[in-house]
């Protein structure tokens, strides 16, 4: 067991000094891909939140992510002096706002309906960002430019610069994942398990059961709505594809193929994830066949998702099986 | 003594079924209390209207002063009422610590706590661990509540009930599917851990209900049949021809 939280220690370093690096190892272009990675990690870390830990299957996640989105490109787009942090915060507030608002509404359906009643939800954004073309301009979307970051000390930092949006990205991505992490070993973050366990046992020892989860969605909301900020700001553009269903689709796929049992499982799809579709992308436009099977596979025959897998080969590397399953 | 629990006239109506027909009851504060009667005779139900997890469809429930009728289930249960199920109802993958941790975050008030680590809380480490001890399951502390035998979970549930130290603790069959030895144990470990404490528990076993119970209260299709010690009831003709039958239960087997 030491010796195990060694070598995850090790990789853990090994990684955060790959990530530090990334910018003099990668060529731009896989910068970009890995700034993405880091936007959609946070995204999937925060639905699983929800799903993982809350026991919340949130079928309309999307919304959480495009209002957060939108909150950002019209904060960009309308007041271009707002310092970049402040337009962030408000789109992660935005986020959460719409799980408040989504939540208050579904929170007491109980399992499919639940699920079903957030995807209605975020059809109704869906079709608000698409028709209210007055503020949202449709699908044919708003163009920003990316603001400079004010950082007291460095003066005005360029986030045209690709290394530069890159190391903001990961410092904020990062410290979000490891404060979630932290949350989690609250008071707070174990009643959000206890009511995913039972409701009816932590409702009859004093736990209210539906604040819990519009605590657990709202944090989710946060979450996502700050990666949909990011996703924003890399992208310089925004059309109604970051608000529909298959922003909740992506985020579900990434989450259950890394595995939802494990804090990091989520991350560990996103990175296979987008890996896999840039991949399969330059290959065939079909790439969707691909991440479907893939998606059809897991359920079936990896319940645990991918990080079962590394589980598993820890435990026999690191000789714990000792000869047997 | 002064009256714990009082219903009042309560009815209980599922979408045309009465399942219960104007109840009357009063629980004394510090008697241990047993409800018995017939399958069906909306024992489960009352147990489920006085901790809120339905409504009467008239009358009212009174727990001291309080009209508690309306009130959502955490509110009644803060307010020191605290249930067992029949069916055991605990967080099944979690350890027996950790099943018993939240309950005694949740009586310590930090449930919303978020900017401590549960893990680092002396307090509540504290008070968890001499809960397990109460109910027993040192042995098991960090076993998964699931993997439990059923007995043990039957103990880990009573555990939980007790966890908020409540003025008035309610059991749900606490014996139910239990054979007659872990039945004696339980029995045992229900008396010390409710002293002085006020005990209402439903059971079907009369042989437990008649060592534990300081009075009976006899439910039949609804209704209250009738109620009083236990010598009392077993006199009861009426509660004889509907449940009793002609055994008799020794009563001094304390």
């Amino acid at each position: 067991m030491k010796r195990g939280r060694m070598y995850q220690w090790l990789l853990a370093v090994a990684i955060f000094i790959f990530l530090l690096l990334v910018p003099r190892l990668l060529p731009e272009i896989k910068i970009h891909l890995v700034i993405e990675i880091l936007i959609f990690a946070l995204f999937a870390v925060s639905f699983n939140l929800a799903y993982g830990y809350g026991g919340l299957l949130v079928f309309g996640f999307g919304a959480f992510f495009g209002t957060g989105a939108y909150a950002a490109a019209l904060a960009f787009k309308f007041f271009p002096a707002l310092p970049l942090l402040l337009a962030l915060s408000i789109a992660a507030l935005s986020g959460l706002a719409a799980a408040v608002f989504i939540g208050s509404l579904t929170a007491r359906l109980k399992g499919a309906y639940f699920s079903i009643g957030t995807f209605a939800f975020q059809m109704f954004f869906y079709a608000v960002a698409l028709k209210w073309r007055s503020v949202t301009n449709g699908d044919d979307g708003i163009g920003i430019t990316r603001p400079d970051l004010y950082l007291p000390g460095l003066g005005q930092v360029s986030m045209m610069n690709t290394n530069n949006l890159y190391y903001f990205t990961l410092i904020v991505v990062s410290l979000c994942i490891i404060g979630t992490y932290l949350f989690l070993k609250t008071p707070l973050g174990n009643s959000m398990v206890c009511v995913r366990e039972s409701e009816s046992r932590a409702a009859f020892l004093g736990y209210n059961v539906f604040l819990t989860k519009i605590i657990t969605l709202s944090t989710g909301g946060f979450l996502a709505g700050l990666a949909g900020g990011f996703f924003v700001l890399f992208n310089e553009f925004i059309a109604t594809n970051c608000i529909d269903f298959s922003m909740s689709f992506t985020v579900t796929l990434m989450a259950v193929i890394g595995g939802t049992g494990h804090f990091l499982g989520p991350v560990l799809g996103t990175v296979f994830y987008v890996v896999i579709q840039d991949w399969l992308a330059a290959l065939t436009q079909r790439w969707w066949i691909v991440m479907g099977s893939l998606f059809i596979f897991v359920v079936l025959y990896m319940p645990g998702g991918l990080v079962s897998f590394f589980q598993f080969r820890k435990k026999s590397l690191f000789g714990r099986f000792r000869g047997q399953k | 003594m002064t009256t714990l629990l009082r219903i009042q006239d309560v009815y209980k109506n599922f979408s045309g079924t009465e399942v219960l027909n104007g109840v009357n009851l009063e629980i004394k504060s510090g008697e241990r209390h047993a409800i018995i009667g017939p399958n069906g005779a909306g024992k489960s139900t009352l147990f489920n209207l006085i901790t809120g997890l339905y409504k009467p469809t008239r009358g009212k429930i009174f727990f001291g002063e309080q009209d508690i009728t309306d009130w959502p289930i955490r509110r009644i249960c803060r307010l020191g009422l605290a249930r067992s199920f029949q069916i055991t109802n605990i967080f099944p993958k979690m350890t027996v610590y950790e099943n018993v941790r939240n309950a005694i975050v949740s009586k310590v008030n930090n449930r919303y706590a978020c900017l401590t680590f549960l893990d680092r809380n002396k307090r509540i480490e504290e008070q968890s661990d001499q809960l397990v001890s109460l109910v027993n399951l040192d042995s098991v502390r960090n076993s998964a509540a699931a993997e439990l035998s059923y007995g043990m979970q039957r103990q880990l549930e009573l555990g939980l009930t007790l966890a908020l130290d409540p003025v008035l603790v309610m059991l749900d069959e606490p014996t139910s599917g239990f054979n007659r030895e872990d039945s004696h144990k339980m029995v045992t470990l229900i008396k010390e851990v409710t002293n002085n404490r006020t005990l209402l528990m439903v059971e079907h076993d009369m042989e437990v209900v008649f060592k534990l119970a300081d009075r009976i209260t006899v439910l039949s299709y609804g209704r209250v049949l009738a109620s009083g010690t236990p010598d009392e009831i077993q006199e009861n003709e009426e509660v004889r021809k509907a449940y009793l039958g002609k055994h008799t239960y020794d009563t001094k087997a304390k």
